[in-house]
C-alpha cells in the first residue's frame, strides 16, 4: 500500500494490535476483491489496515463478515486485539499513523495489556419453540384456555384473543428467558474474567458475552456444553469464539486499560 | 484460524460466526473511530441498517399466538421447530434465530451486487452518522 491513495481509494481499519503482530493469514477482509491486510505501525502499537474502493457502499454480507474474520483471526492466534465497529475508514496510512494512533498510542497499549490472555467468548441460545409452548400450556391453565376458545372462533373474530394469547405467551416466554439467562451467567460467569449480558428477548433468551482466559478456554467449552446438555431439547445452545473483545473493547479503552473487573 | 473448535455434544459450535452473528457484535460494539479521527475520516455509505431493532409488536404476539394454536398437544414427539425459525441456514453452519433478524438477513442478502439503484442517494450527506444508526439504505420502514 502506498502511502498516498487516489482519490477513490482509502484505508479500511480493522482494529488496534501490539506492535508486531502478524497480519493474519488467508484471512479475507473487507472489499470486493478484499485487499491484503497489513500493519501499519507506531510505536508500540499497529493498527490493521486494508486498502478499499470508496466508490462502493460498505455493507455486505461479505463486507460485514470479512470485518469480522480478521479480527477473530487475530484473537484466535490469542493475540490481544481491539476491535472497531464496522465500518471504520481513514484517508490514508499517513492518517492512521498521525490521527489515530500517535495521539491515542498511551491508551491504546494501556487496553491491550489489559487484554492480555484474554478472548471473547459468545453464548447464545435459541429456543426449541414447541417443546417449551408445551410446557408453557402445561403449566398455565389460563393461558391453556385462552388457546381453547381461540380455536372455537374464526380468524376475524378471534383477533383481539389471539392478540391477547401471543401478549402472554411472550411474556411467560421473556420471564423463562431471564431465569434462563441468569442461569448462564451463574454458571459460565465464575469462569470469566468479565460478562457482558445482553436483554434477553423472548425469541433469543440466552445472549451473553464472557472474557475469558487462555488457560480458562477448555474449561468454559466444556461448562457451556454441559449446560447445553441440561437444556438439551428446550433450548439450542451456540457458542462462538474465541472471538475479538467486541463486548468489552470500548470500557477498557475508555478506563485507560484499568480494568474494571480487577 | 488456530484454534478448532472442540467437539461438543450438546451444543452448536461454527467455526466462523454466520451473517446473523456478525451483524451482532459488529454494528453496535467495538471501538467507534468518529471519537478519535476528525479531519482524515473518510464518510462512506454503509448499508448496513441496525439490526436489533426487536419489537414486541402485534406482529409478534400474532405469531406466538400462531405458533401456540399450531401445536397440536396430542403428538407428544413432534418436536420439530417451528417453520418461523427453521429457515436460516448459512455457510453450512446452522443457525436458529429471532424472527425479526430474518427480514434483516434477507434485506443484506438482497444487496449482494444489487446495489445500483440508488447510488447517490446519501451522497449530500458528507460524513453519515455512524454512530448509532448506520445509513439505511432506501428503507420505509
Amino acid at each position: 500500500m502506498s502511502d498516498a491513495l487516489p482519490p477513490d481509494r482509502a484505508c479500511y481499519v480493522y482494529g488496534i494490535v501490539p506492535v508486531g503482530t502478524p497480519a493474519p493469514e488467508g484471512a479475507a477482509g473487507v472489499g470486493d476483491p478484499p485487499a491484503p491486510v497489513a500493519l501499519v505501525s507506531y510505536h508500540e502499537v499497529a493498527a490493521l489496515v486494508s486498502e478499499i474502493d470508496t466508490s462502493r457502499p460498505l455493507g455486505t454480507p461479505q463486507d460485514l463478515i470479512g470485518h469480522a474474520r480478521v479480527l477473530d483471526a487475530v484473537a484466535a492466534g490469542r493475540t490481544p486485539v481491539l476491535p472497531f465497529r464496522f465500518g471504520a475508514v481513514v484517508r490514508d496510512e499517513a492518517a492512521v499513523t498521525d490521527e489515530l494512533l500517535a495521539p491515542q498510542e498511551q491508551r491504546f497499549l494501556a487496553a491491550l495489556e489489559g487484554l492480555d490472555g484474554l478472548a471473547q467468548f459468545t453464548v447464545r441460545g435459541t429456543y426449541r419453540e414447541d417443546r417449551v409452548l408445551r410446557e408453557i400450556l402445561d403449566q398455565r391453565p389460563d393461558i391453556a384456555q385462552l388457546r381453547e376458545e381461540v380455536g372455537t372462533l374464526s380468524e376475524d373474530a378471534s383477533r383481539y384473543q389471539r392478540i391477547r394469547l401471543g401478549e402472554l405467551v411472550a411474556e411467560e416466554l421473556r420471564t423463562r428467558a431471564r431465569a434462563a439467562a441468569d442461569e448462564l451467567v451463574t454458571r459460565l460467569g465464575p469462569l470469566a474474567t468479565a460478562t457482558a449480558r445482553a436483554d434477553s428477548s423472548a425469541d433469543q433468551p440466552v445472549n451473553a458475552s464472557f472474557l475469558v482466559a487462555e488457560d480458562r478456554w477448555e474449561e468454559f467449552e466444556d461448562a457451556a456444553d454441559g449446560l447445553g446438555g441440561d437444556w438439551e431439547g428446550r433450548i439450542d445452545l451456540r457458542l462462538l469464539g474465541p472471538l475479538a473483545p467486541y463486548d468489552f473493547a470500548s470500557e477498557l479503552v475508555d478506563a485507560q486499560g484499568r480494568r474494571s473487573w480487577d | 484460524m488456530s484454534v478448532a473448535p472442540r467437539s461438543s455434544n450438546y451444543m452448536s459450535r461454527p467455526s466462523s460466526s454466520g451473517l446473523v452473528d456478525v451483524i451482532d457484535l459488529i454494528l453496535d460494539k467495538g471501538l467507534v473511530i468518529d471519537i478519535y479521527l476528525r479531519v482524515s475520516l473518510v464518510g462512506i455509505e454503509l448499508l448496513t441498517i441496525d439490526a436489533r431493532i426487536v419489537v414486541a409488536s402485534v406482529d409478534t404476539y400474532l405469531r406466538f399466538a400462531e405458533a401456540v394454536n399450531r401445536l397440536d398437544i396430542t403428538q407428544d414427539r413432534s418436536e420439530g421447530l417451528p417453520q418461523l425459525v427453521n429457515d436460516m441456514q448459512e455457510g453450512g453452519a446452522r443457525h436458529k434465530t429471532r424472527g425479526a433478524l430474518e427480514g434483516v438477513k434477507e434485506k443484506v442478502t438482497g444487496l449482494v451486487g444489487g446495489d445500483d439503484e440508488d447510488d447517490g442517494e446519501e451522497e449530500q450527506e458528507e460524513r453519515p452518522r455512524r454512530r448509532s444508526r448506520p445509513t439505511r439504505k432506501g428503507s420505509e420502514r
